[in-house]
């Protein structure tokens, strides 16, 4: 095997490897691997990419500070959706225990941004740069832990065993007051501090134009991290874990390292995630990180479209979407209450869209909101054919 | 290495010269583990001069015969044009040639060295005693497994080079300077739809003029090709026609070649080159003219009505062309507008032409409705007529004064005339090359002693200008009435069908013409299925009582067309697909008539009998 590939390079000595020009207007002509590898190999995707990139900025300054709130919060679950799609959509592996793994972040972040000597436990380094590695880091150590058990088990044995993640996460959060605050108190959570300048606070624009920013480029930068890996070595070990575990065995992937860093990275997106949704509000609550978050990222990633970053990011923005929509029920539909204690309520209504959603999809249209994109492009792209 | 001014000029010396020039310019492309590798002409420079070296430190002499034996890409140009550095003479094989021809052309040619693709082609050659040296390129299934003293792989032959010139660093200078015009170059071996194959001698001289007439002066393209132009070689390159294409468009003016990876990768290959010129033989130009239809019935109803309709308006916008000679007037130009917006810009996308600039078909007659559909769509099409003979010099289409049916103007510079008395065609030129290698007698039969060349292809002139060809002077059938048929004409009429492959019209000295009739499996595969009938193989296909039916109809519309004598009264389907393996067709996928009449002797009787 490397005997052919050895000489099949010494045949072409004088051919220079991975440039990178091509005569002008010929799109599916690649002179490198590393343009045929490109993320925005066309110049239509280019443009198209930075219009939206402005469009999301401009929004910044167009829209009402309530709606910006919404739109960050957004942002940052869609962080958290694109680190379940690393394993769940690229690697294949079913996680129920997403939500364990933002609880770390969060309390992780709360815990080294919080005050020194107060209620709770806190470090006092209230600098975002500290503590939101931190908090991907120690969500990653967790994932890490857990990831041997993915090794042993496939399919629906691992979806249970995460599950069991979340109900022993809860009961844990709910106990330690010192860290949490206990159920139906909570604790501040951390604090987005940027060089001493502290993004929570109205400044040089309001607080929830500083925050959506902050989110926006967070995102960027965690999408594009995303989407590079999925094209590097390590994705394409992922996909092929994905496909089939033991034929990539086979082909000399090693999986429990695979596997491992599957999780690993899917954790510290999770952890980012989970400490900067909660600096948005400022509070934190052990109650929140229930089986129901679990099943909100994995309704994102199904909704959106498995293995796509793009899909991930569409997926967190309907989910989120969908929530001040429901909340508006009320208004509109008298039957149902926003009052928690009586059916059928707005929470009630939520779940069940969730689940309605996701089977609809599934069934319907498995690739997500990404399939039916592709669908369209599909469409335009082969005319005047179908194939 | 310097290239001396009073040096004659080849097409060795003129990529020298651009690698001087233009040292990091692209010469060449070819797709290797999926990536279109890119080869500057200071890369091809140096290989030419590594295997030139090579063939002289193999002791090849001026005159000397250099076998090529390869599907198309960049290394048959480096042995080439290494040859022709070192006053050898190249001699190109089909990939497709089967064992016995390859004995017969290497015997024929007294080839020295051959450079062998692969094991597949290295097994049809190992068996001739006379080859000296065989140059293999694809290691797999022989190295370590045959212990032929002969056998060199690539890599080694340019080890040899090197070490050659390390040696002898002026060696390659000094025979440079020796060249002479007089030279044989190539040895391009006919197709043989009669006898055995002959080899037309093709001297330095020869190729000089061709790419001074067709290159330089814009014998086919206009304006001339460019640095910037784009080509896609896919057509065997010991044809006449793709070695002009290829070598000489790209030695000569810098055009830029893209190898395609195989004849099946083609249509997928052109997508991605989007050559601006593009040379077809009417095999290819008919097979993509399928393809569409057949797409097109499988899309979505909407986007069927929307193209269906365009085509149709291609069809009116061709037809303006055809009387216009290929130029626009505004009422075309505003409906090939429209319809580039909703057809014929994704359409040519599609095909791989939406930056041809210059397509031309030839090699074989082409039926003038498959023309004027790619003019239709704006693919400037056009016709041209050469042969090996005359190192393809002899008539063109020119962009803007297209005669549909017609092969087009006699080149400027050269001498065309047509015979009275037989109405061959014949001409006479520079080109004209130095005679059929080791056979004078062939020789003597096509070239007079005034220098005429007879072409054996009769023809007329149009509106005094343009040239039609009839048919090859000895195809032509005359009836057992005593009426002259041109077999060609119904034939290619037949063929503008997309369910029809092949047609061969018989009736020399018989009552009426009959037909063989060959369907295209693809097509008429698609329409059966559409139609709900099942088949398991070619024959049963073509015995299917429905795809006589189908065949009928065409030819009942086609001999609509022509006058009494030339109506197809019967016709019988061929048993299996014609290949070249079982000698039915040429290298060049042209029909063997005499090898088809001999084999379906039964059918065609049959078809008198009754």
């Amino acid at each position: 095997m490397t005997d052919t590939r050895s000489t099949a390079k010494a045949e072409v000595p004088d051919t220079p490897a991975g440039r990178s020009r091509r005569p002008r207007g010929r799109p599916l002509l690649y002179t490198s691997y590393t343009q045929d590898m490109a993320l925005l190999d066309t110049r239509a995707k280019k443009i198209w990419t930075g219009l939206l990139v402005l469009l999301a900025l401009s929004l910044s300054v167009v829209l009402a500070d309530r709606s910006l709130e919404v739109l960050a919060g957004a942002y940052v679950l869609a962080i958290g959706a694109i680190g379940l799609n690393i394993v769940t959509g690229y690697a294949g592996q079913v996680s129920l225990g997403h939500a364990f793994f933002v609880a770390i972040g969060a309390y992780t972040a709360a815990a080294v941004s919080g005050p020194r000597g107060g209620e709770h436990l806190g470090l006092g380094l209230a600098e975002i740069w500290i503590w939101l590695p931190a908090a991907g880091l120690v969500a990653a150590l967790f994932g890490v832990l857990v990831a041997p058990l993915a090794t042993r088990l496939r399919g629906l044995y691992l979806a249970v065993v995460t599950l069991g993640l979340v109900f022993l996460g809860e009961h844990v959060f709910k106990e330690w007051d010192h860290l949490t605050g206990g159920p139906g108190v909570g604790r501040e959570a951390a604090v987005p501090q940027l060089f001493g300048l502290p993004l929570d606070q109205d400044g040089f624009a309001t607080k929830e134009q500083q925050l959506y920013v902050l989110m926006l480029v967070l995102l960027i930068v965690f999408a594009v991290a995303a989407r590079n890996l999925a094209r590097s070595r390590i994705g394409r070990a992922f996909s092929a874990i994905r496909d089939r575990d033991i034929a990539a065995a086979v082909i000399g992937v090693p999986l429990t390292r695979y596997k491992v860093l599957a999780f690993g990275i899917s954790s510290f997106y999770a952890g980012c995630a989970g400490g900067l949704f909660y600096s948005i509000s400022g509070y934190v609550e052990p109650g929140s990180f229930s089986l129901l978050l679990s099943v909100q990222f994995i309704a994102m990633v199904l909704i959106g479209g498995v293995a796509t970053v793009s899909g991930a990011i569409a997926g967190a923005l309907f989910i989120s979407l969908l929530q001040p929509i429901t909340r508006s029920l009320p208004e509109l539909l008298p039957i149902v209450s926003a009052d928690t204690t009586v059916t059928p309520n707005v929470f009630q209504v939520e779940t069940v869209l969730y689940g309605l959603l996701i089977i609809l999809f599934l069934v319907f249209e498995p690739r997500g909101l990404f399939g039916i994109w592709i669908r369209v492009r599909t469409y335009w792209k082969s005319w005047p054919f179908s194939y | 290495m310097t290239v001396t001014a009073q040096r004659l000029e080849t097409i060795v010396t003129r990529v020298g010269r651009r690698a001087e020039r233009t040292p990091d310019a692209v010469a060449l492309r070819h797709k290797d583990f999926g990536v279109w590798q890119e080869i500057t002409w200071s890369g091809y420079w140096s290989q030419v001069e590594l295997v030139a070296h090579a063939l002289l430190a193999l002791g090849v002499e001026p005159g000397d015969r250099v076998a090529v034996h390869s599907e198309n890409r960049p290394e048959w140009l480096y042995v080439d044009l290494a040859t022709v550095a070192v006053r050898g003479i190249t001699v190109g094989l089909y990939p497709t040639n089967p064992p016995a021809e390859v004995a017969y052309l290497l015997a024929d040619s007294g080839a020295r060295i051959l450079l062998a693709e692969d094991q597949e082609q290295l097994d049809k050659a190992l068996d001739i005693a006379d080859l000296e040296r065989i140059v293999y390129l694809e290691p797999r299934g022989i190295r370590g497994r045959y212990d032929d003293p002969r056998l060199i792989h690539w890599p080694d032959l340019l080890a040899i080079g090197a070490a050659h010139r390390a040696g002898h660093p002026d060696a390659l200078a000094r025979r440079m300077d020796e060249a002479a015009a007089d030279d044989v170059a190539t040895l391009i071996y006919t197709s043989g739809t009669t006898g055995p194959p002959k080899g037309v001698m093709l001297t330095v001289g020869n190729v000089e003029f061709a790419i001074r007439t067709l290159v330089e002066a814009g014998g086919f393209t206009s304006p001339p090709p460019s640095e910037r132009d784009l080509i896609l070689s896919y057509l065997p390159l010991c044809h006449v026609a793709e070695r002009a294409f290829t070598v000489w468009f790209n030695a000569g003016a810098g055009v830029q070649v893209n190898f395609a990876e195989s004849i099946e990768t083609v249509q997928a290959n052109l997508r991605e080159v989007q050559p601006t010129i593009l040379f077809g033989v009417p095999r290819i130009w008919e097979k993509v003219l399928a393809q569409v239809n057949i797409k097109l019935d499988a899309a979505s109803p909407l986007k069927r009505a929307v193209t269906r309709l365009w085509l149709r308006v291609a069809d009116r916008v061709g037809d303006t062309l055809v009387r216009t000679g290929g130029a626009h007037t505004p009422a075309t130009r505003l409906l090939y507008a429209l319809g580039w917006v909703f057809c014929y810009r994704s359409l040519r996308e599609r095909l791989g032409m939406r930056r041809v600039r210059y397509a031309a078909s030839g090699a074989a007659p082409i039926a003038p409705d498959v023309l004027k559909f790619y003019m239709g769509i704006g693919v400037a099409m056009h016709e041209v007529y050469g042969m090996s003979e005359n190192t393809a010099i002899a008539t063109a289409n020119r962009p803007g004064r297209v005669k549909l049916g017609t092969v087009g103007e006699p080149q400027d510079g050269i001498e065309l005339k047509i015979d009275e008395a037989t109405g061959e065609i014949m001409t006479r030129h520079p080109g004209t090359f130095a005679g059929y290698w080791r056979n004078p007698r062939a020789t003597a039969d096509v070239l007079d002693a005034d220098g005429w060349l007879h072409t054996g292809d009769v023809g007329e002139w149009e509106g005094g200008t343009h040239v039609r060809i009839t048919d090859r002077m000895k195809d032509i059938i005359i009836t057992g009435g005593g009426k002259n048929v041109a077999p060609s004409e119904i034939e290619n009429a037949l063929k503008a069908s997309p369910y029809v492959k092949e047609a061969v019209v018989i009736g020399d000295q018989r009552p009426y013409l009959v037909a063989l009739i060959g369907i295209e499996l693809d097509t008429v595969g698609e329409w059966a299925r559409r139609h709900g009938i099942a088949y398991t193989t070619y024959r049963d296909l073509s015995e299917r009582p429905q795809t006589r039916a189908l065949v009928q109809d065409i030819v009942l519309r086609v001999n609509e067309r022509f006058a009494r004598v030339e109506q197809v009264k019967k016709f019988a389907f061929l048993p299996k697909e014609l290949d070249h393996e079982d000698g039915e067709l040429t290298a060049t996928q042209k029909v063997k008539r005499s090898a088809i009449a001999k084999l379906f002797e039964e059918l065609v009787e049959g078809m008198y009998r009754a």
